[in-house]
């Protein structure tokens, strides 16, 4: 037989043991003893690492539908199965109604209750309290058209466009801050770290932290629930090994910080 | 021995408040609470809270149901299976068809979830899309079928897997008691007859 034809062979037996797994078929609808002597025909003439794959899929979906026809006999021998043929004809006989009345007979819908507590209620004002007008939430931000021109490297720097120094020594000086405000701990807290006196330059803090990190300049540290994240200096900048890494996302957002500046 | 006997009784009455509080109302996502929450909140004697909390809600027509992950039912399931099944408060009488049609519910969409029920549970719990939409398709118009059973899915009585493969889903398990339906639809000739 050409490899051609055991492969096609071998693919039928893998989509028939598919369709018992998907339930589109009963279990005892395969032959188990057939579709192991397939299997068993074509193994001395694996010549590839791809004809091996489909072999090894071949058992896995036959061993599949050997536990399902175990689930089905376990299934027959409990008080749930009834014949599907039986259940089908009595359900084409019986009107709409009849129907629906056997599922209210054998209905307990749930009963639940939502309510808001109080202290849900006075943070929810809280918050009421601190939001922002809509139209001042919402207004489109003035665009005003300007001449073209030129500015100078110090009026860029002022206007935050361009950072002192290149990113690597922003970093280097950053890496420098960790160590010292680390101390003797050697670990600081997230937010004790990244935290600043505005908003705008605890984003800033929180990106560079992130490259700090990234970079094998400084470990990071949560707890089982993510609540409680440290940072962790390394004394020489460690490259990245090669192994798996873990992202860990940290919402730094402006409701955060204010909850942070207020202690 | 009176005294003693009074203030358990105490206990367990206030117990039974505090495992309300936490069944009745949502605390997840999905309502109910794992047996573990409860034995947190309740301590060590928690299946005994719930058992008189059951009594305590017969009156009103409600009780505490308990829903194995595995469908397979346990005859006597151990405490570790008790602490990871999940605890529900449902009606413990019937739904008359009034009350169904007022909580949104036609009779054909009740008819086409017992069709559908019914008809997973002779395929051992799982069936292609395609095989419940001819089963309803027989006594329900095709568009009528496509919506129900999406509605079936979002409520949670339905799941649907990857490939189109319908199993049915946690509220399924919840509220129907699918040995009693499935024996009512059976026996409906002969109880007619009779």
């Amino acid at each position: 037989m050409r490899a051609e034809d055991a492969r096609t062979q071998l693919e039928s037996v893998i989509d028939l043991c598919r369709a018992v797994s998907e339930g589109a078929l009963d279990p005892f609808a395969v032959d188990a003893d057939y579709v192991l002597s397939v299997i068993r025909r074509h193994y001395p003439e694996i010549r590839s690492l791809e004809e091996f794959c489909i072999d090894a899929s071949a058992i896995m979906e036959l061993s599949s539908v050997l536990e399902k026809q175990n689930e089905w006999i376990h299934h027959q021998s409990t008080t749930l199965y009834k014949d599907p043929f039986m259940l089908s004809q009595q359900l084409m006989k019986m009107d709409i109604g009849a129907i629906a009345e056997a599922l209210l007979r054998s209905w307990h819908p749930i009963v639940e209750l939502e309510q808001v507590s109080a202290s849900t209620l006075a943070a929810s004002l809280g918050y009421w309290g601190g939001l922002l007008p809509i139209d001042e939430r919402w207004s489109e931000p003035e665009i005003m058209e300007v001449e073209t021109g030129t500015a100078t490297r110090r009026e860029a720097l002022e206007l935050g466009l361009l950072l002192e120094e290149g990113f690597a020594e922003a970093l280097e000086t950053m890496w420098r801050g960790l160590r010292d405000r680390a101390g003797e701990d050697e670990r600081i807290g997230y937010w004790d770290w990244v935290g600043a006196e505005t908003y705008e330059e605890t984003v800033q803090r929180a990106f560079m932290t992130c490259f700090l990190v990234g970079y094998g300049y400084a470990n990071m540290e949560a707890d089982r629930f993510g609540e409680r994240i440290e940072l962790i200096p390394l004394e020489e900048q460690r490259p990245a090994s090669g192994a798996a890494k873990v992202s860990l996302p940290i919402m730094v957002d402006y409701e955060e910080w204010k909850r942070w500046r207020e202690g | 021995m009176a005294r003693r006997l009074k203030r358990a009784e105490r206990a367990y009455a206030r117990k039974a408040r505090q495992a309300v509080h936490i069944l009745f109302f949502k605390h997840h996502r999905l309502p109910g609470v794992r047996g573990w929450e409860l034995r947190q909140e309740l301590g060590p004697e928690w299946i005994e809270v719930l058992e008189v909390l059951d009594s305590q809600l017969k009156p009103l027509d409600l009780q505490v149901t308990r829903v194995f992950d595995d469908p397979d039912l346990y005859a006597e399931p151990t405490r570790t299976q008790l602490a990871d099944a999940r605890y529900y408060i449902t009606l413990r009488g019937r739904v008359d068809q009034k009350t169904a049609k007022t909580i949104g519910w036609r009779i054909d969409d009740i008819a086409g979830l017992a069709v559908a029920v019914a008809y997973l549970i002779s395929k051992q719990g799982r069936a292609p899309r395609g095989d419940v939409e001819k089963a309803l398709a027989e006594k329900l118009p095709g568009w009528r079928v496509r919506m129900n059973l999406n509605r079936y899915i979002e409520e949670g009585y339905l799941g649907e897997a990857e490939g189109g493969i319908l199993h049915l889903d946690w509220r399924s398990r919840a509220e129907i008691d699918q040995k009693q339906l499935v024996d009512l639809v059976l026996g409906f000739g002969r109880r007619s007859k009779g």
